[in-house]
């Protein structure tokens, strides 16, 4: 139907037109056989050109209508789904079929291509997920690790890595890896590993150095990174370790060891050399050996203290050691250590002399490791007394600090000003104290101990050279075992 | 031949069971209780033969040796070095010294006099050169 209709306006159109051409053609014959021939010649000319302009609109008309039907079809073709059942003209229809044909396969393309444009689009945002997550667990290392290029430039670093070193971000440009840790001989160990050329290859190295946070010392690990080919080395990571704290730490416990096999190898000296003398007779009478057994046995007590006072401390430095917080009376411990004192204190003459407010002074500590605290200040204050002296132990409390404070008092040598800061130090000694007494040089570094490590109070002194020394300390009222 | 011993030690048990062991093999033990002690002690006695310790207050063992051995007097005398801390001395600051043996604590009184003969022996032998 359709098809029919579009033969039968041209065909009218074109049966017009030859009608008309031949009542024209008639009319004009008549016409102008009565002019002459130059005006003949303007007008069949111009009347042939009328009728050429005439067709050629007609055609115009025609073609435009046959190309906006072509251009539907094809635009069904290229959408999927899309149907607006338009037919060609049957001499259109090679064309529309070829065109239609490279539609439909543009469409399929342009399909499979948005398909791989999502997966793409995907992959990028896992990719990036996995990039952030990545950036965040290196940021959470203690560690500060830096990635270095085959051209000594630092392509990545993480948020320890900046701190420490004061590396500045700036993507447009790299620094270069002799910017960030100066003249240090780490520049030259990656170096090494980098020229290695080989993938997975690692070195161990120890520096001493500068950093933004100060001097510290780090165990440094160098690897190499693949390249993108996987074949060579595309770079190295640097992962610096601080360990600092350790080497301190281990310095600390060489030196404790050492100062404790020279304090031990003293009194041991004595008890290897006097039953050596024994063994060999040179004690003749009774009374010499019985001074020498004496001195033995005194000299083995003075390594047992030794012992205990050195496992004492290294279980509190350690952490080991825990207190049992319980109601302790300081009144009553105060008069306890008096009571186990009083032989040593008769032997020189030296009164002890407690005193105490009308209050009942009270504090959550450890029982046992306070009357320690007093029997260590009290001892050392009848050891630095001189015969007849006096020593005064008293108890307060202190509102202020809710605290209970406990002071020890004697009217010995004193302690020389530049010692103040030292006495409670690891093995310290008075120089001008070894003369009068023995001691391990650790009895109140343990009553440091024992009083601010284990119960969160304070220790303290005031003293005079010639005029005696007042020790003191306090401990709260509730000490936090936590 | 009795010789006059400088014992020096700030342990009055180390100095008393040396002083003993020299004396009892008929010896004269002197004892200083520190090293400027000791030095007096040595400039005014000129000692055969001195036994230190290194630790002690006011003067160290090392720095007692370096002075006897710039004094005229005690230049030649011979030191015995009794330390817990021997692994603590340089042979080149020894090499300054007229210390000619170091002993570690704890010791043998026996050792000690054994080296204390040896050491004696050397001088007296020097002092016959001489005299010849």
């Amino acid at each position: 139907m359709h098809n029919a209709r579009s033969y039968i306006l041209p065909l009218v159109m074109l049966l017009g037109a030859a009608g008309s051409t031949a009542a024209l053609t008639v009319w004009g014959w008549d016409w102008l056989a009565a002019r002459d021939s130059s005006t003949r010649v303007i007008s069949i000319m111009l009347g042939s050109c009328a009728l050429l302009g005439a067709i050629g609109w007609l055609v115009l008309v025609s073609l435009k209508r046959e190309i906006g039907r072509l251009s539907v079809v094809i635009e069904d073709a290229a959408t999927e789904g899309s149907d607006h059942g338009i037919a060609v003209s049957p001499w259109l229809m090679p064309l529309a079929e070829s065109m239609t044909g490279v539609a439909s396969s543009a469409n399929a393309k342009n399909t499979v291509l948005s398909t791989q444009m999502r997966e793409m689009e995907i992959r990028m945002r896992l990719s990036e997920v996995e990039r952030a997550h990545t950036e965040a667990i290196l940021d959470s290392l203690r560690d500060a690790v830096l990635v270095t290029d085959s051209f000594h430039e630092i392509t990545s670093s993480n948020r320890r890595a900046t701190e420490l070193l004061g590396i500045v971000s700036d993507d447009s440009k790299r620094a270069h890896i002799h910017q960030v840790l100066g003249a240090t001989d780490i520049e030259g160990a990656i170096g090494e590993v980098l020229s290695s050329g080989l993938p997975n290859v690692s070195r161990h190295i120890e520096r001493s150095m500068a950093t933004s946070l100060g001097e510290g010392v780090f165990d440094i690990t160098l690897a190499t990174l693949p390249s993108a080919d996987a074949n060579g080395v595309g770079g190295v990571v640097t992962i610096l370790r601080d360990v600092t704290r350790e080497k301190e730490i281990s310095r600390m416990k060489t030196d404790f060891v050492s100062q404790a096999s020279h304090e031990l190898r003293t009194p041991l000296s004595s008890i290897n050399a006097y039953i050596e003398m024994l063994i060999d007779g040179e004690a003749d009478d009774e009374t010499t050996r019985q001074e020498f057994y004496g001195i033995i046995k005194a000299e083995t007590e003075r390594v047992a203290r030794l012992v205990d006072n050195m496992l004492n401390i290294s279980r509190i430095e350690s952490g080991i050691q825990k207190i049992e917080p319980t109601e302790v009376d300081f009144v009553k411990v105060i008069n306890e250590v008096k009571e186990s004192v009083a032989l040593r204190a008769e032997q020189k003459d030296i009164k002890i002399v407690t005193k105490s407010g009308p209050l009942i002074y009270t504090a959550q500590a450890d029982r046992d490791m306070m009357v320690q605290v007093v029997l260590n200040l009290v001892g050392n204050a009848i050891k630095y007394t001189p015969e007849g002296g006096r020593v005064t132990v008293e108890v307060d409390s202190d509102e202020s600090s809710r605290a209970v404070l406990v002071s020890v008092s004697d009217t010995g040598l004193g302690i020389p000003p530049e010692a103040v800061d030292k006495v409670f130090d690891k093995f310290y000694r008075i120089e001008s104290y070894k003369r009068v007494a023995k001691g391990t040089g650790l009895g109140l570094n343990l009553v440091k101990h024992i009083v601010e490590t284990m119960h969160k109070g304070t220790v303290g002194l005031e003293s005079e050279v010639g005029m005696g020394s007042r020790f003191w300390f306090s401990v709260p009222y509730e000490t936090d075992t936590g | 031949m009795i010789h006059k011993i400088v014992i020096a030690d700030d342990e009055a048990h180390i100095t008393h069971v040396v002083s003993l062991k020299v004396s009892n093999a008929g010896h004269e033990a002197i004892v200083a209780h520190d090293g400027e002690e000791a030095l007096e002690l040595c400039l005014q006695h000129e000692p055969s033969l001195v036994i230190t310790d290194l630790q002690m207050p006011y003067m160290s063992g090392l720095e007692l040796a370096q002075k006897l051995k710039d004094n005229q007097s005690t230049k030649d005398t011979p030191v015995l070095m009794l330390t817990a801390r021997g692994y603590a001395l340089d042979q080149h600051e020894l090499d300054l010294t007229n210390i000619k043996k170091v002993m570690s604590k704890p010791f043998s009184p026996r050792e000690v006099m054994a080296i204390v003969t040896e050491l004696l022996g050397g001088a007296s032998e020097a002092e016959n050169r001489n005299a010849a």
